[in-house]
């Protein structure tokens, strides 16, 4: 039993309460949400790895005291390794998540709170229970529960977009929410007839009734709740047919905001990943089915993002186009693609937040985020155009940047395995996402200035830029030394297969 | 007609210009060439893998997509207009995927 495990979820709960709380106190929110942002990536750092077992229940085995008191046909059964409580499972892999999670959580909040003259308490109460929410999705190993959190992000993402202030947030807001409420309750569905056959929530629980023959593996309810469980993790990630509310939210909501909702929908496609690929992974239709969704998301997003005229509609998308590669990584299924598609996870997570935040300052000066309507920002921000085109540079995967990396692994994987089309895709695709990043860099800093175009006087924020810097230095290391998070993500990746 | 200028007017058709009387950007209409590209040479690549399910498959596929290249072109402004942020296409689509991803899993639970 490790308590620092259940930190990583509750500090970041008590501190939206908080913050919620004294949210007329400006200063209190502003020095409380900077000190537990900053927390948020350094207590996993701390943590050993292992269980918690929230109310201590362990398993009968491991509880002679408990089992003595128990009938042997319990003990003699496979009860007796059934988990009795909700368990969080801390590993290696959860902890290169929850530190990505938690530096970008912790710039996402610094940004916001220093672009804004009077911090939101509630605001910050969302972006909170965002990340706590999303650190109980990777921690747990408890279905439910797993669900129970799921939900809790989708609210908070709800909320950011409404507590947002951009144009059409309202209306983006609603859609998103009926759109979940059509689609969550499928997942619980899914999830309910898992329980149905197994008679259990606690992953580790399924899988070991599934491969031992507990229950008939080929059973028409368990292939529909896999179906199900794959339909809400459409949802859930963003992939299509889900990509366009997925992208139309990320432009709906403040820059800051749009990099901790992407991070959110990053961290749930991997997560539930795992869970499909550790209870379904015998079921050699579902690894097609996810590859089929996730190579839609990639052609679908990023042919659309060439379309838009709206920059943040065109990270958006962007965004959700990457998403596919991290699922054509966990579709593959092999150890190497396994740990590529998380690696690509975790820099995605980080690029596509570099680059709202990026290219957030130009909404800061100009309140506009139209491409047709901008230009000339060169001239007046040459030091975050730098950083905007490294971004891009690194989102597209060119060498040195972390993202070249993960698509390197991912379209070797592929033809490791035999599959060389993926690989051909994966780089026609990442050469598009250049050219759409391109685009947008073009007309925003490149072109000359249009008449009707103001610009504002005021500085950005030193918060911004440093964030900005953080992001760079990250994509740089991770490029150039791949094994600190390849190394950590391995283990999860083999226990996979 | 040449092509180029079926893209064009299909571009107006979808951006609205012709209402506002605007012309027609060099950006927008290289956007949506090279997103027309993209959009058939990755479905193109993506149908050669049918050929882990049967031969015969991938053979019409390739056929049907090529046909649709042919004699549907453009397929981006459609394309576009079909993605757009209405709640009733985004409803539509979603229990249209939904209706796919449950039969094509029994089925393909079944045979793959």
């Amino acid at each position: 039993m490790n308590p620092l495990i259940a930190l990583m979820v509750i500090i970041p709960i008590t501190c939206a309460l908080l913050v919620n709380l004294f949210h007329t106190k400006d200063k209190t929110v502003k020095i409380l949400s900077i000190v537990v942002a900053l927390f948020l990536p350094i207590i996993p750092l701390f943590t050993s790895y292992g269980l918690h077992y929230f109310g201590g229940y362990m398993t009968l085995a491991q509880s002679p005291v408990l089992s003595q008191w128990v009938p042997a046909s319990i003990t003699n059964s496979a009860l007796n390794i059934f988990h009795m409580g909700i368990m969080y499972s801390f590993g290696s892999a959860q902890q290169i998540f929850i530190v990505a999670l938690g530096i970008i959580a912790f710039l996402a909040i610094l940004t916001s709170l220093s672009e804004t003259k009077k911090a939101s308490g509630v605001y910050a109460f969302l972006m909170f229970m965002g990340v706590a929410s999303m650190s109980a999705v990777i921690l747990t190993d408890d279905i439910f529960n797993f669900y129970v959190f799921f939900e809790i992000i989708a609210i908070a993402q709800v909320g950011i977009v409404i507590a947002s202030k951009v144009k059409g947030n309202l209306e983006a807001a609603l859609k998103y929410m009926i759109i979940g409420g059509i689609a969550s309750p499928l997942l619980l569905l899914g999830i309910a007839l898992l329980l149905g056959v197994t008679g259990n929530v606690n992953i580790t629980d399924i899988v070991y009734s599934i491969k031992t023959g507990l229950v008939n593996p080929q059973s028409p309810v368990l292939l529909m709740a896999c179906a199900l469980i794959i339909f809400g993790w459409s949802y859930a990630a963003g992939l299509p047919p889900f990509h366009t509310i997925k992208s139309e939210i990320y432009s709906r909501a403040l820059p800051h905001g749009a990099a901790l909702l992407q991070a959110f929908s990053v961290f749930t496609l991997a997560a539930v990943g795992i869970v499909i690929l550790r209870i379904f992974s015998y079921l050699a239709f579902s690894k097609v089915i996810i590859i089929a969704l996730s190579l839609a998301a990639m052609i679908l997003s990023i042919t659309m993002a060439l379309m838009q005229t709206d920059f943040k509609r065109i990270i958006g998308y962007l965004a959700v186009g990457e998403l596919g590669y991290i699922g054509l990584g966990l579709g593959i299924g092999t150890s190497m693609s396994i740990t590529a598609g998380l690696f690509q996870a975790v820099n995605e997570a980080i690029i596509t937040a570099f680059l709202f935040i990026g290219f957030g300052t130009v909404l800061y000066l100009t309140k506009e985020s139209d491409i047709r309507k901008l230009g000339g920002m060169m001239v007046h921000t040459p030091k975050i155009a730098l950083l905007v085109l490294l971004a891009g540079l690194a989102m597209a995967g060119v060498p040195p940047l972390n993202a070249f990396q993960s698509k390197l692994m991912l379209i070797q994987s592929s033809l490791n395995a035999g599959i060389p089309e993926l690989g051909i895709i994966m780089i026609l695709l990442s050469i598009v996402t250049f050219m759409t990043f391109m685009k947008a860099f073009y007309a925003i800093y490149m072109r000359s200035k249009p008449k009707g175009l103001k610009i504002s006087n005021s500085k950005i924020p030193k918060a911004t830029i440093f964030s900005l810097v953080v992001f760079l230095i990250i994509c740089i290391m991770l490029g150039l030394f791949p094994q600190i998070v390849t190394n950590y993500l391995q283990p999860l990746a083999t226990s996979l297969i | 007609m040449s092509l180029y200028d079926t893209i064009i007017d299909k571009i107006k058709q979808v951006q609205e210009y012709d209402k506002e009387g605007e012309p027609v950007t060099s950006i927008a209409a290289s956007s949506t060439l090279a997103a027309e590209i993209t959009l058939l040479s990755s479905i193109l690549v993506a149908v050669i893998m049918l050929r882990y399910f049967s031969n015969a498959l991938m053979i019409i596929a390739v056929l049907l997509v090529a046909s649709i290249a042919i004699f549907a072109m453009p397929l981006m402004p459609r394309f576009k207009r079909e993605q757009n942020d209405s709640l009733n296409s985004m409803i539509f689509y979603m229990i249209l995927a939904l209706g796919i991803i449950t039969t094509l899993f029994y089925w393909g639970s079944l045979n793959v």
